[in-house]
């Protein structure tokens, strides 16, 4: 997950995010099957946010950002996703932001494990006026269980700038968590917490972190949608105070005899 | 490989010479005797009969550990120390004496699939068939009936432990070979299909379902098993049983056809000719297929997935040599219909009884909760049966899941699929497609407790059972 930074910079800490709120998700640790391909749309609104230009960097209050995610199965353990991120705000039109890659393996589920495992590696590149980082890279490890109705994921996710103000800062520690409930088959509910918090080797005081909570609803209404919708709090400072994120995935398989009775 | 014994299909229908046996070992540990006593001929005779003298078959429940491949070895319980267990060929009408030892650390029981033999050992402790306790030895005695393809299995429950129930390895064929066999084929092929390493999933639907990391012909994975050898022109029957604990299966056999003799070891009335085979969670297929293709083929699942898993085995022509080519992954069907009589099922049934099958969401991370009627086993109201009587039983099946519905001691006519009237056709399991409804017809003739349920192993330890008792 990337969440907004709000000009880290205005508070003289050596902290940023590559990425703005372009892909709000915890992930889990499933990949997508072999011969179906994914294709998400993620929406998130920032209505309360970054005001000012900051470095060069455009303003995230009431700008709505766009990606588009696909996703192709390669193995029944492996896929790669690539992204293409937009940026819609008053004055500046819709503007094309960057794109990253982000292949992914998991623990095959043969493994019998007693949690699911993947790990994930994103990187690509993003426009200045929209990221002071503009090439970026990141592995973020998944770890996710599902008792019964709950479900809990953790992606402890690790950042490392290529190329901007931050190349020196090494690498930052940005977690993601998901807790959610099976309410029914088709509606879960939970909460999802994004976290940056600085710099591995020099963690940034709470003030100057970014912590956002979503409560957030997942809606399971066919195994051919992914649909997902949350309102975001930032309590800190440093983070943009109020986004709503939706997420509409839609699958399609290639392999119709794949799941034939 | 020869054990020139003659396998009645029908009375115009069997086998006189059997070659290429290829379940592994399976002579190391079949222990074969003379089959002692008269046959009883009237089938009022079937009934639990004290052993006496020396059993006929022994069967060692022990755990073992078994080569799939050279690279992948797994640990399981098994029948004698192989997988498979040893074929056991009976004689219909015949008395046999089994002596089972339990050398495991809980209770088993073996159920003896498709047999109409009395509930004391069918094999199913909620009928009353008594448990073998950890370290104990039983004998069990009866007449088998009928003749045909059936087999023989665990029937304890397994819940989310995988050494247990089907997830192990304790299966195996049972023929019942009937009395007299006058029709000759060339050769006789058993093919096992079994998957193997199960996890759970998350299913399409949103619950947990399991999946199989490798898969099995006859023990072996594809490509690490005896090829079956044949000659052009020659007529091979393939005996063929699916006994996946959860797991639907097609088979194929690339530049040849199966006809379609039995089906769970009960002739059809027409032997229609198909491209597939497929066989749900312990159905059985008997085909005849003319080898007149000469090459190098893979008989197998035609889905990449499963074949890339295992399930599949060679069949190699004499002479023949090269890479095997494998079934192509095209669109696959399959109608009960096609092996019945043309004309609908016109005798009207004594009491019409309609079973619906529901599921219950527990979660994404569980199991489903299966009802029949609203309620899961054993909370499920006791069916009550008449002798003599005719019953229709309607499965109606509102889930969205295919369900191979078994009832133990009994076959039962297809009479209606989903809303398309049939007849002819005797089976002891039949798929019930999705949201749909399948009718057969029951005719009440082996008093006893009797147990109905869907024979993917998640779905009976999830309640999907319920018990008929005669009155």
């Amino acid at each position: 997950m990337k969440i907004a930074v709000l000009s880290l910079a205005l508070f003289a800490v050596p902290l940023a995010l590559a990425q703005g709120n372009y892909e709000i998700q915890v992930y889990g640790s499933e990949t997508q099957a072999p011969r179906s391909t994914m294709v998400e749309l993620h929406s998130n609104y920032t209505a309360v946010g970054q005001k000012y230009f900051i470095d060069g960097v455009s303003p995230t209050n009431h700008a709505e950002h766009e990606t588009i995610e696909i996703t192709q199965g390669l193995t029944p353990w492996a896929e790669v996703g690539f992204y293409i991120f937009t940026s819609e705000r008053s004055g500046n039109g819709v503007q094309w932001v960057g794109d990253h890659i982000r292949p992914r393996v998991r623990v095959p589920p043969g493994w019998r494990w007693p949690v699911g495992v993947s790990v994930s590696m994103e990187m690509g590149y993003q426009r200045a006026f929209f990221s002071a980082d503009t090439w970026t890279w990141e592995i973020r490890p998944i770890v996710d269980k599902s008792v019964g109705r709950w479900y809990f994921a953790v992606n402890p996710a690790l950042e490392r700038t290529w190329h901007g103000p931050d190349v020196n800062q090494g690498v930052g520690f940005s977690p993601a968590v998901k807790i959610s409930y099976d309410f029914t088959k088709q509606i879960s509910g939970g909460v999802e917490y994004y976290a940056d918090y600085g710099s591995l080797t020099h963690i940034a005081s709470l003030h100057d972190q970014q912590q956002q909570i979503f409560p957030a609803i997942d809606l399971n209404v066919s195994p051919k949608w992914e649909i997902n919708f949350g309102v975001g709090v930032g309590p800190t400072a440093a983070t943009d105070h109020w986004i709503v994120k939706g997420i509409l995935g839609r699958r399609f398989d290639w392999s119709d005899l794949g799941r034939q009775h | 490989m020869s054990d020139n014994k003659n396998v009645l299909l029908h009375p115009h229908l069997s086998v006189q010479h059997e070659e290429a046996l290829s379940l592994a070992s399976r002579r190391a540990f079949l222990r074969r005797a003379v089959l002692a006593g008269t046959a009883s001929l009237i089938p009022t005779a079937l009934c639990a009969q004290p052993p006496r003298g020396k059993p006929d078959y022994s069967l060692e429940i022990a755990e073992t550990e078994w080569a799939l491949s050279p690279k992948k070895r797994i640990r399981v319980a098994a029948y004698n120390g192989q997988v498979p267990g040893p074929l056991l060929r009976l004689t219909e009408g015949r008395p046999v004496t089994v002596s089972i030892t339990n050398r495991l650390r809980h209770e088993e029981v073996v159920h003896w699939h498709g047999q109409w033999i009395p509930s004391e050992v069918d094999g199913s402790m909620e009928e009353g068939t008594p448990a073998i306790a950890p370290g104990a030895s039983t004998s069990i005695r009866f007449t088998p009936r009928p003749f045909g393809l059936h087999w023989y299995h665990t029937h304890v429950a397994a819940h989310r432990d995988f050494s247990l129930g089907l997830y192990s390895g304790q299966f195996g064929v049972l023929l019942v070979e009937p009395r007299q066999n006058p029709a000759p084929w060339d050769g006789e092929q058993f093919l096992v299909l079994r998957d193997w390493e199960p996890y759970f999933v998350s299913s399409d639907d949103g619950s947990e379902m399991v999946d199989y990391a490798a898969a099995s012909i006859n023990g072996r994975m594809l490509g690490h098993g005896e090829p079956i050898q044949v000659r052009p022109g020659q007529r091979m029957l393939f005996q063929i049983l699916n006994a996946s604990a959860t797991q639907t299966h097609w088979l194929a056999l690339p530049g040849h056809r199966f006809q379609v003799l039995a089906l769970d070891g009960r002739p059809v009335p027409t032997q229609a000719t198909v491209e597939y085979l497929r066989l749900g969670p312990a159905e059985r297929v008997t085909a005849l297929v003319t080898m007149n293709a000469p090459g190098v083929w893979v008989l197998g699942e035609p889905r990449a997935n499963f074949r890339n898993a295992g399930m599949g085995i060679v069949v190699e022509y004499a002479n023949r040599t090269g890479e095997p080519q494998h079934p192509r992954d095209s669109a696959l069907r399959w109608d009960y219909s096609a092996f019945a009589h043309d004309t609908p099922a016109t005798r009207k049934p004594d009491v019409t009884m309609p079973l619906v099958f529901t599921s219950r969401f527990e979660g994404h991370g569980a199991l489903d909760r299966w009802m029949i009627n609203g309620k899961s086993f054993p909370e499920t109201d006791p069916v009550r049966l008449t002798y003599g009587l005719r019953y229709r039983l309607q499965f109606i099946n509102r889930s969205t899941d295919p369900h191979p519905v078994h009832l133990h001691r009994h076959a039962f006519e297809l009479v209606s699929l989903q809303g398309r009237p049939t007849s002819g056709i005797m089976k002891d399991v039949v798929i019930v497609e999705p949201n749909t409804t399948t009718e057969v017809d029951l005719v009440a003739d082996n008093p006893g407790n009797t147990l109905f349920h869907c024979h993917q192993q998640d779905h009976m330890d999830s309640g999907f059972m319920d018990l008929f008792r005669y009155a």
